[in-house]
């Protein structure tokens, strides 16, 4: 298009109704001046102006024709064709108010899957320069069979892998703590981030004020140095001029020498730090031990590691780089503990893998069950739009005479087919706007149930996930507009023009059954899935835990480095437990070692078993005599801790169930010996702890197949001054309540800077079941909706069709058909579709289910009663819906019906 | 109407409508007379094809147009060349006709 063109479409746009009004008068004149010359020819004027005007054929068509000239005929084209779909959808509010809904509840399924999931697992952390590049470091080993994976390292091992230069740039090392900060009244706990200088270099991201760090201030003797999140900043200290004022954070006075960018997170999962500090300062809040030992060896598991690839370099590459290193580095430390596995059991291997943990190689449940629901939603959208598809060809049944009218009057076919499309789209991206909207509110609910502490979630600003919510608009638009377009497209204009909406109808009904067979078929594929998930987690509700959390609060102190001698330790705990036993309404209250789902274990031997640890992982409680009031855990068989069992007397343990069938299957358990390795004492040279007592079995390695080995130590014989963590259990079946009101109690009898940080116990448990839940949850709602629009689908095909045989019905009810014969005939069509798409829907999910399997509990995939259940659902819902047009036809008055039309 | 009418060659539209106006400003009716009327009544223009064709020369910028009276006093849009127009001409004037005369080349090639 030349300049000179593209400016005479200009002009002729602006003025493109006058040129249509100049052309209409042009060509009458034209006509005029044919009929003339004919008239000369001596024919008769009224002959002369029709035979003229067939000739010159119609105006509506030449203007049409001339308008590819004029300015942009497609932008014209498109407005005007939107203009007309606001026109008709306005008129039929109904039909738009429910394609609207529909397509909403579809398109904002799938944008609050997708920015959940996007959350959880792609979007790159924000500011990381080239994220592309940058991979954080796994390990696995996999030892019988068995494969495991971590992403947390001692430092050594960091050190180690730096050895990987090849085809690494640049290393950084991050830990994530909850240390209390600031003193006194004002002292909250934060997260906190301890990370190398390196790490800063990863980021786009100079700082707001200030600097980072520097390497010589990441080391143990360095002086004390943080940087502020750009949060914390703002809402803790008002945004002021902070740089070289202090801050306490656990027992360590640290000096602010910077603040970080807002947007600037680091690359940790769930919910952003609020200070950062050098990754060496870390182990000066967690003990000397710790101090003196972090460089030394290799025992604890406690820095994350991202790496940069060079340019060229495949994750692939860096992989086997960094298992080689990996590989020297277990050597290096097979040099210090010989106990190392030999690699040719534990077939180690390092992987350059997602920096978000949920995308790595061992995402967890959570992500394989949302990829499952992100699958859901998918359906969902497809059934929504099989539905709008149905509605849609049914309204261009409803509007065949004037789709003939518009052909006979001259409109291209091209643009009929267009007009369809941008009604569709119309349609779609209101419903978008619908969706997002109510994606936001979902996808909240979804994050909360992930991450209790609740990150931002706003849809707003988030345009990858408008770009998804878009792109499933502009699909909707187009595979609903299909079916009317080709609909429209092969009209036998004369006939339908003579009969109107009467016949032609079969055909079309056919393809709207076959849509509504597929829409069933897929709801009955996710009622499945609902069923299984529910049926699963009502599986992992009904496992017996061996102790009931519900009433009981997890209270945590933390001295803060109140220096204290070990005597003083082991009055200090003792008043603690006794400051919690005194507060009102606290029934029972026992100190612990071991957290629920975060046990300790200890080196055991027992005579006449070569290797204890084969046998599978043995957790181990110290604890006060309380302890199995406090849980509700019976005793089976002999005593539990009693007050007795203090220093000096006789060594007892109580031990699970489980455990003394594993350890004694043939003997008599009571009286036997274990040696426990703790502290200095190894195994072999510990005293024997007689077996007192067998507890029934408890779950606190995890809610499903842990083998539930476990033994309980008093805390007087092991450590009187260990345990910070205490377990207080109240006389109301539900804790969540009381929280503030122990934490104050407790607080009160914390020494120096101390403090308490109280949990409901039930939410470790509810942990541990979140992605059953999630499933059920998210299967269940999904599955409901899907139903939900499939029915509503169904109500209207079938209502639209007993519309269409009014005429058949009233023969039937003249010639003496009986008011049930006709609900019959109604309600039996409704339900053989549905009956196909159950068959269909089941076979569908029978093919699915071994890869289901694994994100169930005890609960077969392929469940008859399941899959019954659901067939039943959807075969009562089809007659429902059918039910209702059916006594709407069977009260129809045959005289009326048959009059009409 | 001759049944046998010569389809008109692709693209020589624009150069008859631009030939006939040469010669003076002429409303539509007139430009599709004067096409059959030299053509020895074996072209007729179609007035779906005239208009359009037009309105496209229009926006090109090749005629301009202004309403004028005709000899029987009914008011018509009378069409002219521009510059532009003329220019337009020549060109496809000489295009038209090194393409027919290749083209006949080529024809009394084959025959011989």
């Amino acid at each position: 298009m030349t300049l000179r063109e593209l400016l005479g479409r200009l002009v002729t746009w602006r003025r493109r109704d006058a040129m249509a009004r100049e052309l209409t008068s042009e060509v009458e004149a034209h006509v005029e001046l044919v009929a003339r010359d004919l008239q000369h020819q001596g024919m008769p004027l009224d002959e002369a102006l029709a035979v003229a005007r067939r000739q010159v054929g119609h105006v509506g068509r030449l203007r049409e024709e001339s308008r590819d000239a004029w300015g942009f005929p497609a932008i014209d084209a498109l407005m005007y064709d939107a203009r007309y779909a606001l026109r008709g959808l306005r008129r039929a509010p109904g039909f738009t108010i429910t394609v609207i809904l529909t397509l909403a509840l579809g398109i904002g399924a799938n944008a609050a899957m997708f920015a959940v999931i996007d959350r959880l697992m792609y979007r790159p952390f924000p500011l990381l320069r080239d994220p592309g590049t940058v991979n954080r470091v796994y390990v696995q080993t996999t030892y019988r069979g068995r494969t495991s994976t971590s992403s947390t390292f001692p430092y050594l091992r960091y050190t180690d892998l730096r050895a990987a230069t090849r085809t690494i740039s640049d290393f950084a090392a991050q830990t994530e703590w909850r240390f209390a900060v600031g003193t006194g009244d004002a002292a909250t706990v934060r997260k906190i981030a301890g990370v190398t200088p390196s790490f800063f270099a990863f980021f786009d991201a100079p700082p707001s004020l200030g600097r980072y760090f520097v390497a010589a201030e990441d080391s143990v003797n360095g002086p004390p140095v943080a940087v502020l999140s750009h949060r914390f900043w703002a809402t803790e200290l008002g945004a002021t001029n902070v740089l070289g004022r202090r801050v306490m954070i656990g027992v360590v006075d640290y000096t602010i020498i910077g603040v970080a960018p807002p947007d600037f997170v680091g690359t940790v999962a769930g919910g952003p730090p609020d200070i950062f500090v050098p990754l060496s300062s870390i182990p000066a809040n967690l003990g000397a031990s710790s101090v003196a030992s972090f460089r030394r060896d290799y025992n604890w598991d406690w820095v994350q590691i991202l790496v940069r690839r060079r340019p060229g370099a495949s994750q692939r590459d860096v992989s086997a780089e960094l298992t080689a290193a990996y590989i020297r580095s277990r050597a290096a430390a097979r040099a210090i503990n010989p106990r190392v596995q030999p690699d040719s059991i534990a077939h180690p291997l390092a992987i350059a893998g997602a920096v978000k943990t949920s995308a790595g190689p061992d995402g967890g449940a959570e992500g394989r069950v949302l990829l499952w629901v992100a699958a859901v939603a998918a359906i969902v959208l497809l059934i929504a739009c099989a539905n709008v598809a149905n509605l849609m060809i049914a309204r261009v049944i409803r509007r065949r005479r004037e789709i003939s009218v518009r052909l006979a009057l001259g409109v291209r076919r091209g643009r009929l087919v267009g007009q369809f499309l941008t009604e569709a789209m119309v349609l779609a991206l209101i419903g978008g706007a619908a969706g997002v909207a109510l994606a936001q509110v979902v996808g909240v609910a979804i994050q909360s149930m992930l991450l209790p502490s609740g990150s931002s979630f706003n849809l707003a600003t988030d345009w990858r996930t408008m770009g998804v919510a878009l792109s499933c608009a502009i699909v909707a638009a187009l595979l609903t507009a299909l079916g009317p377009a080709w609909s429209a497209s092969r009209p036998d204009l004369v006939s339908s023009l003579r009969s109107g909406t009467r016949d032609a109808m079969t055909d079309r009904s056919r393809v709207r059954t076959t849509l509504l067979v597929i829409q069933s078929a897929l709801s009955v594929v996710l009622l499945v899935g609902a069923g299984l998930f529910i049926r699963s987690l009502e599986n992992v509700r009904a496992v017996p835990l061996g102790y009931d959390a519900r009433p009981v609060i997890e209270a945590i102190a933390d001295y803060r480095g109140y220096s204290m001698d070990s005597a003083q330790s082991v009055v200090v705990r003792r008043q603690f437990l006794a400051a919690g036993q005194a507060i009102p309404g606290v029934v029972a209250a026992a100190r612990v070692n071991s957290r629920l789902f975060g046990t300790n274990t200890a080196q055991l031997r027992v005579n006449g078993i070569d290797s204890v640890e084969a046998l599978g992982r043995f957790n181990m409680q110290i604890t006060t005599p309380d302890y199995f009031r406090v849980m509700q855990t019976r005793i089976l068989r002999g005593r539990g801790i009693t007050d007795g069992d203090r220093g000096g007397a006789p060594l007892v343990a109580v031990v699970s169930e489980a455990m003394a069938r594993a350890l004694w299957p043939h003997a008599e358990p009571l009286g036997q010996c274990i040696h426990v390795g703790l502290g200095a004492n190894p195994p072999s040279s510990a005293p024997c702890t007689t077996v007192v007592g067998i507890a029934e079995n408890t779950a606190q390695q995890n809610l499903t197949d842990d083998p539930r080995f476990m033994y309980y130590l008093p805390a007087e014989q092991v450590g009187p001054h260990w345990l910070s963590t205490i377990y207080l259990r109240l006389d109301r079946p539900d804790a969540r309540g009381e929280l503030e009101r122990v934490r104050r109690a407790l607080s009160r009898a914390m020494p120096g800077n101390g403090f308490v940080v109280v949990r409901p116990l039930q939410e470790v448990v509810d942990d541990q079941s979140r992605s059953w839940r999630l499933g059920a949850a998210l299967f269940t709602a999904f599955g409901g909706l899907a139903l939900l629009v499939a029915v509503v689908g169904l109500y209207g095909t079938v209502s639209y069709s007993v519309a269409q045989r009014r005429q058949e019905v009233g023969v039937r009810i003249a010639l003496g058909a009986r008011r049930g014969n006709i609900v019959g005939l109604v309600v039996g069509r409704a339900i053989r579709p549905v009956a196909i798409a159950v068959l269909v829907g089941l076979a569908i999910s029978w093919a699915v289910a071994p890869k289901l399997q694994p994100l169930l509990y005890a609960q077969s995939a392929t469940d008859p009663q399941t899959y019954l259940v659901v067939a039943a659902a959807m075969l009562l819902a089809a007659s429902v819906a059918g039910l209702i047009p059916a006594a709407r036809a069977a009260r129809l008055d045959p005289c009326t019906a048959l009059r009409a039309d | 109407m001759p049944d046998s009418q010569p389809p008109l060659l692709a693209g020589t539209l624009d150069l008859l409508i631009l030939k006939t106006l040469s010669l003076g400003p002429m409303h539509g009716y007139g430009i599709a007379q004067h096409i059959l009327r030299l053509s020895g009544e074996a072209l007729r223009i179609e007035e779906g094809s005239l208009y359009p064709a037009l309105r496209r020369m229009q926006v090109k910028g090749w005629v301009a147009s202004s309403l004028k009276n005709t000899p029987t006093g009914r008011e018509a849009r009378y069409y002219k060349i521009t510059a532009a127009g003329t220019r337009q001409l020549a060109t496809e004037e000489d295009q038209f006709k090194r393409s027919v005369a290749v083209t006949t080349r080529v024809l009394r090639g084959a025959e011989s």
